[in-house]
């Protein structure tokens, strides 16, 4: 049972990573990033397959960071020449991009078997011990992430990201270069998801072309929306509530005789349900963005 | 400070401008007033790189700004506000005064996470100067209330407080009175004419005649995208194709009488 928890626990902490990059983008700055995948796979790979070749996995870390962020930048600079719907199909496209170079680069990526034995992080403990080493690892990244993202959100910076997300003319007008701040904002959410991706792959010890599929972005846009898309906090709580009822869901079977087929689609329904149900019913999340108050006056 | 020689402007065959040349000196309220959609906030929108002009030159303060993106035309002093304010209702009035300003280093990632002293000292700056302007223009209570849901004629107002923000030499309003009830664009009026006593340049896109003529001390009447006549906002009333140009058009006729008749004659 404490294995148990403590492997929801450590899942939920690797995607809220990812949920708080993916809000930076799609909530505070209104960048439809349908392709969030891509950086997380770029981390993951990176990470699976230096590993492969015996690398210590800080490295992977920070290659995978590296790639990311370039490819994020690229990404953002993309929207210079795209309005945001096809920038959005574009970031989708992309996306595709990468799990098709996964696997099909059979020597680099083991392609459609993908890289097991991915060594994780603690490796001399015993089981138990291991797992909630691993979960306060991550935990404490997790921390530092939601510490950047809310330094980020709640300065100057990130008062610039929403007045582009609301009036990008208004914003460019003011002297904020609406371009620069698009690419540096997709640079550092890109490095986040590549953190998670590593964690990811060394978690589960594995990375493939299979986890890569448009369904994982779509799951981190689920957590968003619950949680309150533009609200740090949100992220966090929208990314360990869906995780527990993605988690959850995996014991449908245990209640209702479907095959393993049937399971897997309905708990894709599941949160497509509830994806569907926070944008029609309360499309502003369980923890909504906030007005901020005036400062006061010295 | 700002000459703009002959530009040109086509909108899928339309011509929105076609050669239009207005200079604006140091110091000057210069107005551009014309009938709608014969190319003013167009004009405005190639001077500030919202546009960029098929044929003629910008230049800003003796620079060539054509067709340079709007955020490196505004570095250089040049802010614009717009026809419709359209300010955000999730910011609240001194966030978005704040957005006006220039941090320098708060709007970088890396500063933001590391010096964090300097950030927070330049942002209690900023905040100062937030409440001053916003004293000046009346809206200090509402500093604490979404931006988007002010009236019409505050939401203007604080575009204006916001583009005060970053210092402007050279201030461009788009129908800044649009909207404003009677009573503020009084109120308006005096603020131009003080901050032209402070050394900011302005060119002013208006409709209201008493207006213009309240700030601006010359002003250019654009027509079908050219400008067909440049005086003292007095004066206008003495060119006939002025007249014929704002009374002489079927259509908007009995709108543009209404509104202006009083004041042109
Ligand atoms: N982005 C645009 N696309 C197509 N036509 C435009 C665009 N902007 C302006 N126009 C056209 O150019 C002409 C001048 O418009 P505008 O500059 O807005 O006039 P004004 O501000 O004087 O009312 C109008 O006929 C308008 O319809
Ligand atoms: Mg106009």
């Amino acid at each position: 049972m404490v294995e148990y928890l403590l492997g929801v626990g450590i899942l939920a902490a690797v995607y809220a990573i990812n949920a708080l990059s993916l809000n930076l983008q799609v909530g505070v700055t209104g960048l439809l990033n349908f392709g969030q995948v891509a950086f997380v796979g770029i981390g993951a790979y990176s990470v699976a397959i230096l590993d492969s070749h015996d690398v210590p996995w800080i490295v992977g870390f920070l290659v995978g960071a590296v790639l990311a962020g370039a490819a994020g930048a690229l990404v953002g600079r993309l929207g210079r020449t795209l309005a945001s719907d096809y920038w959005a199909i574009a970031t989708l496209a992309l996306a595709e991009l990468v799990r098709l170079v996964a696997l099909n680069q059979d020597g680099f990526t083991g392609g459609a078997q993908g890289l097991s034995a991915v060594s994780g992080i603690w490796t001399g403990m015993s089981t138990t011990a291991r797992e909630a080493a691993t979960f306060a690892t991550i935990v404490v990244v997790l921390g530092i992430a939601y510490l950047v993202a809310r330094r980020v959100r709640n300065g100057q910076y990130g008062r610039v990201l929403v007045l582009i997300r609301e009036n990008p003319d208004l914003a460019a007008s003011l002297r904020h270069n609406v371009v620069s701040a698009k690419v540096r904002v997709m640079a550092l959410s890109a490095v986040m998801a590549s953190v998670c991706g590593g964690f990811y792959a060394m978690y589960i010890s594995f990375i493939g072309p299979g986890q890569l599929l448009p369904f994982a972005t779509f799951l981190i846009f689920t957590m968003v929306v619950v949680g309150g898309l533009g609200n740090t906090t949100g992220a966090v709580v929208g990314a360990v509530l869906i995780t527990v009822l993605y988690d959850g869901t995996r014991f449908v079977r245990d209640w209702i005789d479907v095959s393993a087929d049937q399971a897997a689609g309905i708990r894709i329904l599941v949160i497509g349900v509830v994806l569907l149900g926070f944008l029609l019913v309360r499309t502003e999340g369980l923890v909504p963005e906030k007005v901020k108050a005036a400062h006061a006056r010295r | 400070m700002l000459v703009v020689e002959g530009i040109k402007k086509h909108f899928a065959g339309i011509a929105a401008l076609d050669g239009a040349s207005i200079e604006v000196r140091a110091g000057e309220s210069v107005g551009l007033v014309g009938p709608n959609g014969s190319g003013k906030s167009t004009a405005l929108n190639c001077c500030s790189g919202f546009e960029r002009p098929d044929a003629g030159r910008v230049l800003l303060l003796g620079k060539d700004v054509t067709g340079k993106e709007p955020w490196d035309v505004a570095k250089l002093g040049l802010v614009r506000t717009f026809q419709h304010a359209n300010l955000p209702t999730k910011m609240s009035v001194m966030d978005l005064m704040l957005a006006g300003g220039h941090l320098v280093r708060g709007e970088t990632i890396r500063h933001s996470l590391v010096s964090w002293k300097r950030v927070r000292e330049e942002e209690a700056d900023a905040v100062d100067k937030a409440w001053s302007i916003l004293e000046r223009i009346k809206l200090d209570k509402l500093a604490g209330h979404p931006g988007g849901k002010l009236s019409g004629g505050q939401q203007k107002l604080l575009s204006l407080g916001m583009a005060l923000m970053g210092d402007p030499k050279i201030l461009m309003l788009d129908e800044p009175t649009a909207g404003v009830n009677p009573s503020l664009r009084v109120e308006l009026a005096e603020h131009l004419r003080k901050l032209q006593t402070e050394g900011v340049t302005l060119l002013t896109v208006e409709h209201d005649m008493r207006f213009i003529s309240d700030v601006c001390d010359r002003v250019y009447v654009l027509d079908r995208g050219a400008i067909i006549a440049s005086c003292a906002p007095a004066e206008l009333s003495d060119h006939p194709e002025v007249l014929e140009a704002y009374l002489g058009r079927s259509g908007s006729r009995a709108v543009v009488e209404s509104a202006d008749r009083r004041t042109l004659s």
